[in-house]
């Protein structure tokens, strides 16, 4: 087990610059994950930590050792990748014993730690079968099992789960929070799904067009995001946006109410993030009444769309989940029947407000 | 339904015509090989001979030294495909993996030697290995044959690489090989039936050739190679049609062999990654 320390790395591929200046401090036993939308650099990073790609600039450190030009095999660090990467002609056994025989172990010591890691990961079974004949689930596991055999400094996992079914991937994200806490080694996953790294990270470091947005632990990330970005990713739906004018008595205009925000803005005019969970159906201190253009019933919840008027609409989104400017989501709990085009009254505690700047982007606390 | 039907029917009908096509030259040959040289051209031609001369097979054996042309065959087929897999194998995988200025156009070059007409290279490779004294000997054909594999293997070899998920050399390095310890302990095992394709493709090109051998060997009849052989059965004004025929059916014959023996593996290692 081993710290890592990346310090000002960068990538570009001529112009383009792929990773602008990467700073991050992992602690010993840590599980750190980066996350973010397809093309931020997060993948390209955990590259260069494996050695599988060379920095622009920058020093990476495991442990007290610079690997930032040692080949990948010398950096002591084992790696999971999103297809699993199981070598197709060799037995699980083998594929799991692989990184051990090329350092030259015995093979007593081999078929030792092969047996533990497949007694861990509940594979034993299927020791003597080939790669084609396992399900992606224990595919997955037969990856997990050769890289903990190795017993690395660290675990790299570059979306180990993107390839299982939604059911099965519940499964998995819960065995490998668990094998990290049995193990304790040093891991940086990468995922572009937010809810596998709020579940299993004990920091999050959320990333976008090469550039890291925000390193905090889940809860944090949650209720304190530093930006609009950080605010419309981090979270299922994302949070709304709405613009607030400021009015003449101090105040804010929310949706066509007069709101007195949880913080003292920098600017006179703002963005209001308000989380779709924060809406509850009825009267409350801040109500204001919608019209649904949609609702999705997920059993115990629903989402609820609605437009707002256009003096509230953000001219662009703020989110990357496809919706409108002018669109808003409320998530419901335990609701009755909600009609299409039937009015509701949805209310929200104006203390969970966020406030950010409009011109920065910045989260205002 | 009887769209359908009709559609089976020309689909068949196509299938049943395109294989008549191609089988009815073999099937000719044999025909030819089997009668009297005096019944060839007689019309309406006899469809199947009336007494088969089964002994024609080996009365070449003892006329010809088709045993010796068979080897020499072998000999260069086997030396040049070893040599063209080995130049291939690394220069379709770094066509397929390394991004460098001009790769590309490299790579388009590599084919465009195969665009040209063998005969164009006839000459310079004649005055080359006539420098290197090499004319008459095996060495000439097998480089020759190797110059001609070489863009066809590369470049199957590079389609049959990009198949192959670039996560399995990663994870092999992460393991603690080197890029060329992740090629030989990963790839090339995963390679197995795209080499197995490869190679057996390079055979039949250098097993078919003529231009070169008729060029380099000539003066060495040791040397001969089996279609350069069986044109020396020749003659100026009389040729014996029927012989040559049987000789055609007996070098033609391993490489049949071969390809029913591999065919599972040609066929998977020509179709690899189209179901990416």
């Amino acid at each position: 087990m081993a710290s890592i320390s990346i310090r000002n790395v960068r990538k570009s591929y001529g112009p383009l610059e792929i990773l602008k200046g990467f700073d991050l401090e992992v602690a010993d036993g840590e599980f750190v994950v980066l996350v973010g939308p397809s093309g931020c650099g997060k993948s390209t990073m955990l590259k260069i930590l494996a050695g599988l790609e060379e920095a622009t600039s920058g020093i990476v450190r495991i442990g007290d050792r610079d690997v930032t030009d040692l080949a990948p095999g010398d950096r002591d660090i084992a790696m999971v990748f999103q297809n699993y990467a199981l070598y197709p002609h060799l037995t699980v056994a083998q594929n799991m014993g692989f990184g051990l025989k090329m350092r030259g172990t015995p093979a007593d010591v081999i078929a030792r730690r092969v047996a533990d890691a497949a007694r861990i990961l509940d594979v034993v079974h299927l020791l003597e079968r080939r790669p084609r004949q396992l399900s992606g689930g224990q595919r997955q596991r037969v990856a997990l099992g050769r890289a903990i055999v190795r017993e690395p400094k660290a675990f790299l996992m570059d979306e180990p789960l993107s390839n299982l079914d939604a059911k099965l991937r519940v499964t998995m994200r819960a065995e490998i929070a668990a094998l990290h806490q049995r193990l304790g080694v040093t891991t940086i996953y990468v995922t572009h799904d937010q809810i596998e790294a709020m579940t299993m990270a004990n920091r999050i470091v959320i990333m976008s067009h090469g550039e890291i947005q925000q390193i905090a632990d889940p809860d944090t990330m949650f209720r304190r995001p530093a930006n609009l970005f950080v605010a419309g990713f981090i979270g299922s739906p994302g949070m709304n946006f709405v613009k607030a004018r400021q009015l003449e008595d101090g105040r804010h205009a929310v949706l066509g109410q007069a709101v007195t925000l949880p913080v003292k803005a920098a600017t006179s005019d703002v963005i209001v993030g308000i989380r779709p969970e924060h809406m509850l159906l009825g009267a409350g201190a801040l109500n204001f009444a919608v019209q649904p253009t949609l609702v999705e019933g997920l059993g115990s919840e629903k989402y609820v769309y609605f437009d707002i008027p256009e003096e509230s609409r953000m001219s662009v989104p703020a989110t990357d989940d496809g919706r409108k400017a002018g669109r808003l989501i409320a998530r419901l709990m335990n609701a009755g029947p909600v009609r299409l085009g039937e009015m509701l009254t949805l209310s929200i505690d104006p203390a969970l407000l966020h406030v950010f700047d409009p011109a920065s982007g910045k989260a205002i606390h | 339904m009887r769209a359908s039907a009709l559609q089976q029917a020309f689909l068949y009908a196509g299938v049943i015509l395109t294989c008549a096509i191609l089988i009815f030259p073999i099937y000719w040959l044999v025909v030819t090989a089997l009668s009297q040289p005096d019944q060839l051209r007689q019309l309406p031609p006899n469809f199947w001979p009336a007494e088969p001369r089964w002994g024609v097979f080996a009365k070449i054996f003892e006329e010809r030294p088709i045993l010796l042309w068979l080897g020499n065959s072998a000999l260069a087929a086997i030396g040049a495909v070893s040599i063209s897999m080995v130049v291939s194998v690394l220069a379709g995988y770094s066509l397929s993996r390394f991004r460098v200025r001009g790769g590309e156009s490299l790579g388009l070059f590599i084919l465009t030697a195969k665009m040209l007409p063998a005969t164009l290279l006839v000459i310079p490779l004649f005055g080359i290995f006539r420098t290197f004294g090499l004319i008459g000997s095996m060495w000439s054909v097998i480089f020759a044959h190797a110059t001609l594999i070489i863009p066809f293997t590369t470049w199957m070899l590079k389609g049959y690489f990009d198949t192959i998920p670039r996560e399995l050399e990663q994870a092999a390095m992460v393991d603690g090989c080197s890029p060329l310890g992740a090629l030989f302990r990963v790839i090339l095992p995963v390679s197995a039936p795209g080499l197995a394709a490869t190679a057996l493709y390079g055979f039949v090109l250098s097993w078919s050739d003529y231009a070169y051998a008729r060029t380099f060997l000539t003066s060495a009849q040791g040397n001969w190679t089996a279609n350069l052989g069986i044109t020396t059965m020749k003659g100026e004004y009389i040729s014996n049609w029927a012989d040559i025929s049987a000789a055609s059916i007996l070098v033609a014959l391993p490489i049949l062999l071969i390809y029913l023996f591999f065919e599972r593996y040609l066929v998977g290692g020509l179709t690899a990654g189209s179901d990416k």
